[in-house]
């Protein structure tokens, strides 16, 4: 649960910069072991101790992107995180052993940019440009 | 032997036959190829170059995010409070027609609760900025839908929740069904399921934070 003394031993264990970013990003002051780290460079915690992080908030995530979204986890680490796999993706066993080596990149939602996910798609478009037609002056 | 040549060449044909590229990151509008120096890679692991900034490179909304001159940063940067302002404080005109709108009471609820992201629901169209529209649309509702949208200030946005919202869904061949709300108001961000768990739909309420960010008003007025 949130108290003083839980954010006062965060400081400690963390450190005072890591404690201004946690503020920024994640809004509380978390401690935990470093599990790992993903491609991308985010982070990933956990701590099990019930008089530190309230059951639930036991895993979590440290973004390297600014501007960050859920989509940013990877699909192993994701499992993590939600508790499908109880090992993390570098030292579970069956994760090692099931990623095929033709798995294409993992790329997060592109929604709103250029490279934003179009289906192919042959119906009639509902909105038109407008193309002005004059007629001939007499 | 012949099995694991048989299986290489399997795997080599299949990866020939496999397109290279996720998805092409430019649209080719014009006949020329674009102008730009490097080709875009198609997935990036630098967080400091990530893929949906590599993706949106050379495109107006890029162009629009870097400030030319002096004043055009200080308009950029009232951009970006005003932005925030409004990220900071969504309230959804609540438009629940079918089962997506108990999802949608969900997000509301004590698991994912939208309070904490300034998302409160409000009965009212004129005090509200957001429509989220969960649920099938009928062809008696659309006019009500239109005239509750008309009466909502700007700026404004919707998000279309669920099949039957997104596109009439499993009612699409009916006869009272409008085919998708976007036939009736303009959609910033449609939430696909049927319906979408509450969790889809907070996911939705991100990136349409996400789009609100990349509002630039005072520059684009500025640059005309």
């Amino acid at each position: 649960m949130v108290s003083l003394w839980r954010t006062v031993r965060s400081i400690q264990r963390t450190g005072l910069k890591e404690w201004w970013r946690q503020m920024q990003y994640i809004g509380d002051a978390k401690s935990g072991r470093l599990v790992g780290t993903d491609q991308l460079g985010n982070r990933y915690y956990e701590n099990y101790n019930g008089e530190e992080e309230v059951p639930g908030r036991h895993r979590w995530v440290d973004y390297a992107q600014h501007d960050y979204n859920g989509s940013q986890v990877p699909p192993g680490w994701h499992a993590w995180i939600t508790h499908m796999r109880q090992l993390p993706p570098h030292e579970d066993p069956i994760v090692q052993k099931y990623t095929p080596a033709w798995q294409s990149p993992y790329v997060e939602n592109l929604t709103g940019t250029r490279g934003a996910y179009r289906p192919y798609n042959t119906t009639k478009p509902k909105v038109y440009g407008w193309e002005p037609k004059t007629a001939d002056r007499a | 032997m012949s099995l694991v040549l048989k299986a290489a060449r399997t795997t080599a044909s299949r990866s020939m036959a496999r397109p290279n590229t996720l998805f092409t990151a430019y649209r080719s509008l014009h006949s020329t190829k674009p102008a730009s120096l490097e080709p875009i890679p198609t997935s990036s692991n630098d967080p400091a170059k990530p893929m949906t900034a590599l993706a949106n490179r050379d495109s107006n909304q890029f162009g629009l995010e870097m400030p030319n001159n002096k004043a055009e940063y200080v308009l950029s940067t009232m951009d970006k409070i005003a932005n925030w302002a409004r990220q900071g404080s969504m309230w959804p005109m609540t438009f629940g027609l079918a089962c997506c709108a108990v999802e949608m009471m969900h997000m509301a609820a004590a698991r994912y609760d939208q309070d904490r992201l300034g998302v409160v629901f409000r009965a009212t169209p004129r005090q509200s900025d957001i429509m989220i529209v969960a649920g099938t649309l009928t062809n008696k509702m659309a006019p009500a839908l239109r005239k509750v949208y008309d009466q909502m200030p700007e700026p404004r946005w919707v998000i279309s929740m669920g099949s039957c919202a997104n596109g009439g869904g499993y009612y699409h061949y009916s006869y009272s069904v409008v085919r998708g709300c976007d036939r009736i108001v303009p959609v910033d961000i449609y939430v696909p399921g049927c319906p979408p768990t509450a969790e889809a739909l907070l996911y939705g309420m991100l990136q349409l934070q996400r789009k609100m960010r990349r509002s630039r008003k005072g520059v684009l007025w500025y640059r005309k």
